[in-house]
């Protein structure tokens, strides 16, 4: 405050001289503002940047909003294009796997001097006495020859990738061939590198207990014609780098990283767009309750009493289906819909709230009396007022909106396929969680880092907004 | 001393529940327990057409005869028969009872027939009755119900007359739809009929004691049930109705349930692991596309189906995205297990293996497009199930048919009453629909494409295909049946009218003191009317 030179001197006349009551000096050096002066938003900042948490947050959003908007640029893999010979793979870089021929025509091999199928024997089928191989195995197939069993008239081939601990525990049954003199079976089902046992038992009727077990051990590899689609002039013998999977591959080989990337549009689109969209509808509906008061506040308060009451999951599915179109069809537009039509309510509260209570304050009135029109009255005194509590609530919709979307992604009532979105990887990684954790645990890892960053973020921001908590020093 | 008195009281009671409880425990050991993946959409008999009705009602109900182990035909409620080319007599047995006590008449299996083939049911079932004379002028509504060749000669003396020649009527005999009705019960629920475990007298082996929607189902032994003694199981306990193949993993592996009728892909490897005993088992199912031919309907293009039949991979799909191993691919419409005039059907009318041609493939779209005026052909919706193997399934097409074809596809994920209710009504382009045999000939599955057939849901007409069908069915010669449907089949594959993909398999597990349960691809399945624990296993 500039202090007026007029007063001292009246008071000096008034008073007297005594020495206790002299005139201070003028010492204009301490009125000078020596650091400038902080608007609203400056202070907010400085306040902000002091909360380690919130900024770590906002370093994670905007690291989210990079990956979404730049990632793509860079990740360039199509996140539908599924490579159907590495399912479900774990996180990997440059796999190397060497080019391999398609294995020459399979030709079974029997034996014409042994029955075919014999009467059931009085005791228990032996076990055969050795199995090997055909030729070479690979990735391709697998081709396994055995000694016949007298009494056979079948044989049984399991699969395990681990050692078998005798009967009962000898893995897939892959295949049966019928007939005790058919002494081959050619494996191509759903072979992937690593060790497998193969066990092979005899039946008649009811099988053997037993069987006897080999190892086999597959190389990564990769047919010609599939190497050839990665490089036009692969050869059979040569070592190729297959494409990298950082983040591992779902259950029809798509890459997971490009889906999650993919994912993560959706997420945030629905994420920030429904809150902005519910926000700006209900400032705007309870900012202008508030401001007119009278009958058309209370219609309007009782409008979002009623839509308050309703249940909200059950009214966004039931919204949903309704505006959902035919079926199979995006999921996104119906979903944002029905977020705004059931969400605007909390805002327009605050925001008639927030209106209510300013419209009686001073300086209000002050304006008004000088003549101002309601327009300047709303938008020069009543919403800059409001800005930082409808902010804050802002910011905490967020992440709500992106758990809303997960969840109904989650239970199918979402985006739809091929469309990938967190809470639908959630939902495919879920059911092979034990066998395959990866194809659950990263989206739901980035669902979690994601709510929780918003969340703190606005509770910095929450901190940094309240005019009450302004900074002293 | 009253206080005491009280106490005692008390004391008394809780002892009480505490041997009921122990007792309950012992009998518990009898009890079988069993997830469904669905609830079964419709118990009444003469309406049902699915596997998992079909499995209740092998269960509740007995037909004239009943499925032996290896599917051979058993006396059930007829003890013995005689049969001709003209028609047949069964002779009901005197002690074939309700499980309401009252005995099992002609008449009922009268009623049942008569009910499954009247035009105001509109069973789609009710052309299996066909055979019998006049079914099928009935259903068409040209002749009252009464004219249906089949009469109660007396109590226990059921006579029927054949329309034509029927090869394996005998085979129909243990169908559900050919199952008896109690005409007082059904006329008494009305439409409430079977709706509730409470709406129905069952007389098979076992009774519905209970039946909560969608949750639970329960089936006890019936003390009436005429061979009641041969049932070990005091009853069959359904908890559980998911179809979510890894929950139903987890209750076989917490021991909640006893039997596991089909493994899923992903579950494979987890069992490996748990070192369970697994076994494998071909179902008779035929997986397959059904088009839809209605009008307005881009599949009824020829060219788009042979386009989508060319850019079809079975090794592929059936290796890496079915992933259950035994599983074959599907040739033909009829499956390879069945048997044609001496050996396999397939062995007498070979069908090559299909290879992809993606050149042909786009080549056909585009003229497909040219066909149809259309720039760009519209997305086509895919209808299937709400398990996550069909989803799977289905997103594998999706994107082949994007890449390959550059067609859309919307993918409509359906409960199965829901999936079934939409097939009826044509509200799809493709479905992956399946079949599943109800008599061990060619027929039921040759049957399946006639412009009569109220399971031929995409509604190919093709006036020679219905021809070489009844020429098949006029006869009962085996050579010249089997002449008959094999150029029909081929010229169902010829016009697309389906796109086998595959022959299920499936591989089970159950708890190893659980002994004679039964696989039938033919019949209800899994079978567990002979099912006994010998031991006190897990």
């Amino acid at each position: 405050m500039e202090m007026t030179p007029a007063l001292p001197r009246m008071h000096e006349r008034e008073v007297g001289t005594h020495p206790d009551f002299l005139p201070a000096g003028r010492r204009t050096a301490a009125q000078v503002i020596s650091r400038p002066s902080l608007t609203y938003w400056e202070d907010a900042w400085l306040r902000l940047k002091r909360n380690r948490q919130a900024l770590a947050s906002l370093g994670i959003v905007s690291a989210l909003l990079l990956l979404t908007l730049v990632g793509p640029l860079f990740w360039r893999v199509d996140p539908a294009a599924q490579e159907l010979n590495r399912i479900s793979e774990s996180p990997s870089f440059g796999v190397r796997a060497r080019v391999i021929e398609e294995p020459g025509t399979y030709e079974e091999l029997t034996r014409s001097d042994w029955p075919e199928s014999p009467a059931a024997p009085e005791r228990a089928l032996e076990i055969p006495r050795a199995i090997g191989l055909l030729d070479e195995p690979s990735i391709l197939a697998v081709r396994l020859r055995w000694e016949p069993v007298e009494g056979a008239a079948g044989y049984v081939i399991y699969r395990s990738d681990r050692a078998p601990e005798g009967a009962g525990s000898y893995g897939v049954p892959v295949g049966e061939v019928l007939g005790g003199n058919r002494l081959s079976y050619e494996d191509r089902f759903n072979l992937s590198p690593g060790e497998y046992y193969y066990t092979i038992v005899a039946k008649n009727g009811m099988e053997a207990d037993r069987g006897i077990t080999r190892k086999v051990v597959l190389e990564p590899g990769i047919s010609l014609a599939d190497a050839q689609l990665l490089r036009a002039d692969a050869r059979v013998g040569e070592i190729l780098s297959l494409p990298s999977h950082p983040l591992g591959t779902d259950y029809l080989g798509r890459d997971l990283l490009a889906r999650l990337m993919a994912g993560a549009r959706i997420s945030l689109f629905i994420g920030i767009l429904a809150p902005l969209l519910w926000t700006f509808t209900g400032v705007l509906l309870g900012g202008f309750a508030g401001y007119a008061g009278g009958r058309v506040d209370g219609v309007l308060m009782r409008v979002t009493d009623l839509v308050m009451a309703l249940p909200f999951l059950l009214f966004m599915i039931l919204f949903k289906v309704v505006l959902g179109g035919g079926p199979g069809e995006s999921g996104i537009v119906p979903m944002l819909l029905s977020m705004v039509v059931l969400s605007w309510t909390g805002p327009a509260r605050l925001a008639r709230g927030q209106v209510l209570q300013l419209r009686e304050s001073e300086f209000i009135q002050a304006s008004r009396l000088l003549g101002a029109s309601p327009a300047w009255l709303l938008f020069r005194h009543l919403l800059p007022n409001t800005l930082g509590v409808i902010l804050v609530s802002l910011t905490f919709s967020i992440p709500s909106a992106i758990f809303t979307e997960a969840f109904l992604s989650f239970i199918g009532m979402g985006v739809v396929p091929p469309t990938p979105s967190w809470g639908s990887m959630c939902n495919d990684g879920i059911q092979r969680f034990l066998t395959y954790p990866h194809e659950f645990l990263f989206p739901a890892v980035f669902i979690s880092v994601t709510v929780l960053a918003f969340n703190l973020l606005g509770d910095g921001l929450r901190d940094a907004l309240d005019p009450k908590m302004r900074s002293v020093s | 001393m009253k206080m005491r008195d009280r106490l005692l009281r008390v004391a008394a009671f809780t002892l009480g529940l505490l041997l009921a409880g122990a007792q309950g425990a012992f009998a518990a050991k009898n009890v079988l327990t069993y997830a469904l993946s669905t609830e079964p959409p419709q118990l009444n008999s003469t309406k049902a057409t699915d596997t998992e009705s079909f499995f209740i009602l092998g269960h509740i109900m007995e037909g004239l005869t009943r499925n032996g182990r290896d599917g051979e035909t058993l006396p059930g409620v007829a003890e013995k028969w005689e049969i001709s080319d003209r028609g047949a007599t069964f002779h009901l047995r005197a002690n074939a009872r309700w499980s309401d006590g009252k005995p099992v008449t002609a008449r009922d299996f009268v009623f049942a027939w008569r009910t499954a083939v009247d035009p105001k049911n509109a069973s789609e079932y009710a052309f299996i009755l066909y055979p019998v004379r006049n079914a099928e002028k009935i259903n068409k509504g040209q002749l009252p119900v009464t004219e249906l060749g089949v009469t109660a000669v007396d109590e226990r003396t059921l006579k029927v007359v054949f329309e034509k020649p029927c090869g394996y009527f005998l085979g129909l005999t243990s169908f559900g739809t050919f199952m008896p009705v109690r005409e007082d019960v059904y006329k008494a629920k009305g439409e409430r009929y079977a709706a509730e475990a409470a709406d129905l007298v069952s007389n098979g082996p076992f009774k519905l004691t209970s039946w909560v929607h969608g949750a639970s189902l329960r089936m006890d032994r019936n003390p009436h049930y005429w061979n009641s003694a041969q049932i070990s199981l005091e009853a069959i306990d359904i908890p559980y109705i998911t179809p979510d193949n890894s929950a139903r993993f987890n209750f076989f592996k917490a021991g909640k349930v006893d039997i596991l009728a089909g493994l899923g892909k992903d579950d494979l490897p987890k069992a490996q692991s748990e070192r369970m005993k697994m076994r494998n088992f071909s179902d008779g199912t035929l997986l397959f596309l059904e088009f839809n031919f209605r009008e307005g309907r881009v599949t009824r293009n020829k060219k788009l189906r042979q386009a989508i039949a060319a850019v079809f991979n079975p090794q592929e799909y059936i290796s890496r995205v079915v992933g259950i191993p035994g599983t074959k691919p599907g040739r033909g419409l009829i499956p390879a297990w069945l048997r044609g005039k001496k050996d396999l059907f397939r062995k007498e009318y070979p069908i090559a293996d299909r290879r992809p041609d993606l050149a042909r493939a786009r080549a056909l779209v585009a003229e497909a497009r040219k066909e149809l005026g259309v720039a760009q052909l519209p997305p086509l919706v895919w209808l299937t199930g709400d398990t996550p193997t069909a989803a799977k399934e289905a997103e594998y097409f999706q994107s082949v048919f994007k890449n390959a074809l550059g067609i859309d596809l919307r993918i409509d994920k359906q409960i199965f009453k829901q999936r079934l209710a939409k097939m009826s009504t044509g509200d799809f382009d493709i479905v992956a629909a399946g079949w599943g045999p109800d008599y061990a000939d060619p027929m039921t599955f040759a049957e399946l494409f006639t412009s009569w057939n109220e399971n031929n849901r995409g509604k190919y007409v093709s006036a020679e295909y219905d021809r070489l069908i009844r020429a098949a069915q006029a006869t009962s010669d085996a050579g010249a049946r089997m002449d008959a449907m094999a150029q029909a089949e081929r010229l169902a594959l010829e016009d697309v009218a389906l796109l086998p993909t595959y022959e299920r398999a499936v591989v089970f597990v159950m708890n190893d003191s659980l002994d004679g349960v039964i696989r039938h691809a033919v019949g209800p399945d899994p079978d567990f009317t002979r099912a006994r624990f010998v031991s006190n296993g897990r």
